[in-house]
């Protein structure tokens, strides 16, 4: 075929250019020889002969150029040549190059990363199978927080698995258990999964195999999948576990396979160490849990999310009918996709760091504009002697043309690069935002949506100097640079650019300064509490060992060997203080019960954070008692009557009054079911005994609400938890409590999620959530101002030396320097200040969206004016600094160089 | 002597074809080879020439060897390829398609309409 052979023609032509040049000169040569050589046999003279053959045949060392334009490679050579020009004169001015090629960069690598970020984490997270169609059906009541998931029977998890609309059920159930055989016990999360797990998430094991149909025979098979950390923690990684026995609870099990790192399974209850077939369950747990499946939904394909949640409300609702006190009064069955949790707390951040940074991109376009448009003004001269001397017009801007492409191309390339250097940024910064699962992979749709919109930047504003420049007006512009005073049609797209990326950059310095803010104010924000040399011990009481469960089952047992636990710590050499407490370890504090207070209307919805802790929690975190006293280790003990609340509760309930004396009533605190154990009037009236200062309970970033302390031996979980306060570095006296614990029961674990309150502080989901905010925002827009300034400082650096003759003139006839500096920068500034004008209106009409996208930013005028007056401050500077430069030169020098 | 023709656009290189099927030929070679056979009336403009060369072999339907010459010099001798025997044959019949049909409305005499 005759497109073949062509392509292979011009491959020739192209890579072995030297030997085809030779062999084509070889031939003409012959060619003329073989001529002359007949002329002189006709009778020709030698000389005649060859002079002849010359005339007749052409030039020889033309032959090349006419070889290559017969092949079609006339257009490949010439832009070949605007391509390198394009080079040349971008190393001659490799400023302008830089910013203009950086600007892209930036803006392509951060749009490309942020955006493969919310894709990954907010699209497509999941490694499962048809993980959009997999549903966490949650419980949602008409008064009161939503449920986010509920545990079935048996019977009634094989009734869901009937419905019409659920292709597959997968069901699980987390539990505690201790890995055994070692020198130490180890507390263990385990997950129970049904056996289909392989099939309905469709995660292929990273060793050996995964929960399969299988290990559901004779009751259970004792296989176990580990989890990817777990088996790096314990195995350090070790590739030959598959075959091997853990001894879970004194039993063995058999390792058949490690899941790959990606599989976090789940989100619903938090990460398990290791995932064991359901069937086990029942064997295993002692007492067994009735209630032992919480299903993951896999919906049919073609059925909508509406007729899943009809069709499985009234299943549920049926299942509260025979079961009533499962399930709450009034309530509505949701199925939720498992990525909803992740986007309603990330979605708006990620959604505006995404606007952000497209802003970012947009600034980085502005600027590459801005530089190619001075540029081509700054260029008119080069391009009018081009013309001249017969370059034709679409020469012209075909090499102007290439040349923003070459820039263009250039950003591309380097923007490529950065987008996988700043995806990994978020992560690394805030972990714990993200789904574990989540992988972030570089975006190819968006990366190739960025590069094309740069180089569609390029070429509009490659193309707007050159269809102006490639006609130039040839006499005016070759008779002297004096003429180009008057300001050129391009200028006011410039200023126009100008003004606009100012108005850019004010809105997201403004959004990065409430970002900030509000970040600086949350740390600043007294916690109410030390969190310093704090950290947190919990314990968890063999309930499924019949010989422990005996003594620490009555509440008298519990209650005396969780202190006898308490007393020995606090003896270790080095610790300060120990209190105990249950689920009130701040900042997150505390156990939402209904309150009835004396004398007041009575309103079952009332509610208020209740804090189990023993008299040592106070001292213990430092938290400060406002008035009355703390119970008693006597009062401790019995458990009933006493309470102690905190301001905001005084101040709620007690405005004007004298909260010591008062009485309140917890109706529901009541322990229930097997493991747990009371007072006898846990539920009973109680004197307010003391208030304590507000210290954060609802999260680093929230006030305290209103609190409750009881002790807490009224209302006993079969675990409990130690605040140690210590002299230095708390997790160093780990050890030795460790062995404390062991002196008073030699099988007694200390659970694993030992932490540091700091830590605790630290690592709060509110708290890195805004710090990455902070960072992120701070972080785009520093490079959005740095890409401005760039651009201005390089504007008014170009129409300044062009102008140099002008303010020659000017200086001549007598105008001084400060006149000069002022008509230098006089455009330039502006622009600034309607730049600005156009982004302080904008932010104020925007701000009370993004007040309530941010969930907590701080809108001062305080942070706007300081963005305001940095931008302004640093702006002015830029267009002064090239100004200044102008004013320098003697009016001599300025005349003469032209 | 008859008067040289100047040749149409294209008919050079079908003729270069038909010249280099007949058997291998260098460039100067080629050209002569059709003055000879057109009994010297054709005047070939020998710079266009090789335009004409460089494209029929670049499109693949003749392709250049190097070899010896009569007078033992190097010299680049051509050949008709298989696509190129194919392409003269499609020309041939067009050419001579027209060649009729222009012919006969060339000689309609004024009765035969």
């Amino acid at each position: 075929m005759s497109f073949l052979a062509t392509l292979r023609c011009w491959w020739k032509a192209i890579t072995k250019r030297s030997r085809i040049d030779q062999e084509v000169t070889e031939e003409f040569q012959f060619h003329l020889d073989a001529y002359a050589a007949d002329l002189v046999s006709q009778g020709m003279t030698s000389t005649e002969a060859q002079r002849k053959a010359r005339i007749d045949l052409g030039r020889i060392d033309v032959q090349n150029e006419k070889y290559r334009d017969a092949i079609g490679l006339r257009l490949f050579d010439e832009l070949g040549a605007d391509i390198r020009y394009g080079f040349r004169s971008l190393f001659k001015n490799p400023g302008y190059a830089i910013i203009a090629i950086l600007s892209l960069a930036l803006g392509i690598g951060a749009t490309t990363a942020m955006f493969s970020l919310i894709y990954a984490v907010l699209i497509h997270p999941f490694p499962y199978a048809d993980s959009d169609r997999i549903m966490n059906p949650g419980i949602m009541t008409i008064e009161g927080p939503p449920q986010r998931w509920f545990a079935t029977f048996k019977s009634q998890f094989e009734t869901l698995g009937k419905a019409k609309s659920v292709e597959s059920l997968l069901g699980f159930r987390n539990g505690g258990a201790e890995l055994t055989g070692g020198s130490l016990p180890e507390d263990l999360d385990v997950m129970y999964i049904t056996e289909n797990a392989d099939t309905f998430l469709g995660v292929p094991a990273f060793l050996g195999r995964g929960i399969q149909p299988s290990d559901a025979r004779n009751g259970g098979q004792h296989v176990v999948v580990l989890n990817y950390r777990f088996w790096k923690r314990h195995f350090q990684g070790d590739r030959t576990v598959i075959g091997r026995t853990l001894q879970i609870d004194n039993e063995n099990y058999t390792i058949v396979g490690v899941m790959p790192r990606s599989f976090a399974f789940n989100d619903t209850l938090g990460v398990s160490d290791i995932y064991l077939p359901m069937s086990l369950q029942h064997g295993s747990i002692n007492p067994p849990i009735p209630a032992s499946y919480i299903p993951w939904i896999k919906v049919k394909a073609n059925v909508s999310l509406a007729a899943a949640d009809a069709e499985l409300d009234a299943i549920v609702h049926q299942f509260a009918k025979e079961n009533p006190g499962h399930f709450t009064k009034k309530f509505r069955l949701q199925l939720e996709p498992i990525i909803v949790p992740y986007q309603r707390s990330m979605g708006h951040a990620l959604t505006l760091l995404l606007t952000g940074v497209l802003l970012l991109l947009a600034i980085g376009c502005a600027n590459c504009s801005i530089l190619l448009l001075a540029r081509g003004e700054a260029r008119q001269h080069e391009l009018a002697i081009r013309s001249a001397i017969g370059a034709s017009r679409w020469r012209i801007i075909r090499q102007l043309l290439v040349e923003a492409l070459v820039i263009s191309f250039s950003g591309a390339v380097l923007g490529v690069a950065a987008s996988y250097w700043l995806a990994k940024l978020p992560i690394q910064l805030s972990p714990s935002s993200f789904p574990p699962e989540s992988v972030i992979r570089i975006n190819t749709p968006i990366l190739a949506f960025s590069v094309g919109l740069a180089f569609l930047c390029g070429i509009v504003f490659g193309l707007f100097p050159a269809l102006r420049l490639s006609r130039p007006d040839l006499i005016h512009t070759m008779q002297g640079k004096l003429r180009r005073i008057a300001p050129g049609i391009g200028k006011h797209k410039l200023n126009l650019l100008i003004a606009g990326q100012i108005a850019l950059t004010l809105l997201l310095l403004a959004t990065a300064g409430a970002a900030i803010g509000a970040f600086l104010g949350l740390m600043k924000m007294p916690l109410g509490y030390d969190p310093k040399n704090v950290m947190q011990v919990g314990i968890m009481m063999h309930w499924t060992n019949p010989k422990d469960w005996d003594s620490v089952q009555p509440r008298e047992g519990r209650a005396a060997y969780i202190e006898q636990i308490r007393q020995k710590i606090a003896s270790l050499p080095g610790v300060t203080s120990v209190a105990v407490s249950a689920q009130s370890t701040p900042p997150y504090s505390g156990i939402n019960f209904p309150v009835q207070v004396a004398d007041k209307p009575h309103d079952a919805d009332q509610e208020v954070r209740v804090h189990l802790v023993s008299p040592e929690f106070f001292a213990t975190l430092h938290i400060q008692l406002r008035r009355g006293r703390i119970w008693s280790q006597t009062q401790n003990m019995h458990g009933d009557s006493v309470a102690i609340v905190n301001e905001a509760f005084a101040r709620q309930y007690w405005a004007h009054q004298d909260p010591i004396g008062q009485q309140l009533r917890l109706p529901t605190l009541k322990a229930f079911g097997p493991l747990m154990i009371g007072s006898p009037s846990s539920d009973g009236w109680r004197q307010v005994v003391g208030m304590v200062a507000d210290s954060r309970n609802d999260g680093v970033n929230h006030p305290a609400v209103p609190a409750v302390y009881v002790p807490y031996t009224t209302y006993m979980y079969p675990f409990a938890q130690f605040e140690i306060r210590t002299q230095g570095e708390p997790l160093a006296y780990l050890p030795a409590v460790r062995e404390a614990v062991q002196s008073v029961a030699s099988d007694q674990q200390v659970s694993n999620g030992v932490f540091d309150l700091i830590e605790g502080v630290e690592h709060d989901a509110q708290w890195t959530h805004q710090r990455l905010f902070s960072i992120l925002f701070g972080f785009f827009s520093s490079l959005a101002l740095l890409l401005a300034l760039a651009g201005l400082f390089s504007a008014v650096s170009y129409s300044v030396a062009q102008k140099n003759a002008e303010f020659g003139v000017r200086m001549a006839l007598g105008a001084s320097r400060s006149h000069i500096l002022w008509v230098a920068a006089r455009v330039a500034v502006r622009s600034v200040l309607i730049g600005i004008s156009v982004g302080l209106a904008i932010d104020l009409l925007i701000q009370r969206l993004l007040a309530r996208w941010m969930n907590n930013a701080d809108f001062s005028s305080h942070s706007l004016a300081l963005a305001t007056f940095l931008l302004f401050a640093c702006s002015v500077t830029a267009c002064l600094f090239p100004a200044l430069r102008a004013a320098s030169v003697h009016p001599v020098e300025a005349l003469r160089y032209e | 002597m008859q008067k040289p023709i100047n040749l149409p656009q294209g008919a050079l290189e079908m003729l270069i074809l038909k010249a280099v099927s007949l058997g291998p030929l260098h460039g100067y070679g080629i050209l002569l080879r059709i003055q000879q056979i057109s009994g010297q009336r054709l005047e070939i403009l020998q710079g266009s020439f090789y335009t004409a060369v460089y494209r029929l072999e670049r499109n693949g339907w003749m392709e250049g060897e190097w070899g010896e010459s009569d007078n033992n010099r190097k010299a680049k001798f051509y050949r008709l390829t298989a696509s190129g025997k194919r392409q003269l044959k499609e020309e041939t019949a067009k050419w001579s398609d027209m060649a009729s049909v222009v012919a006969g409305i060339l000689q309609a005499k004024p009765e035969e309409i």
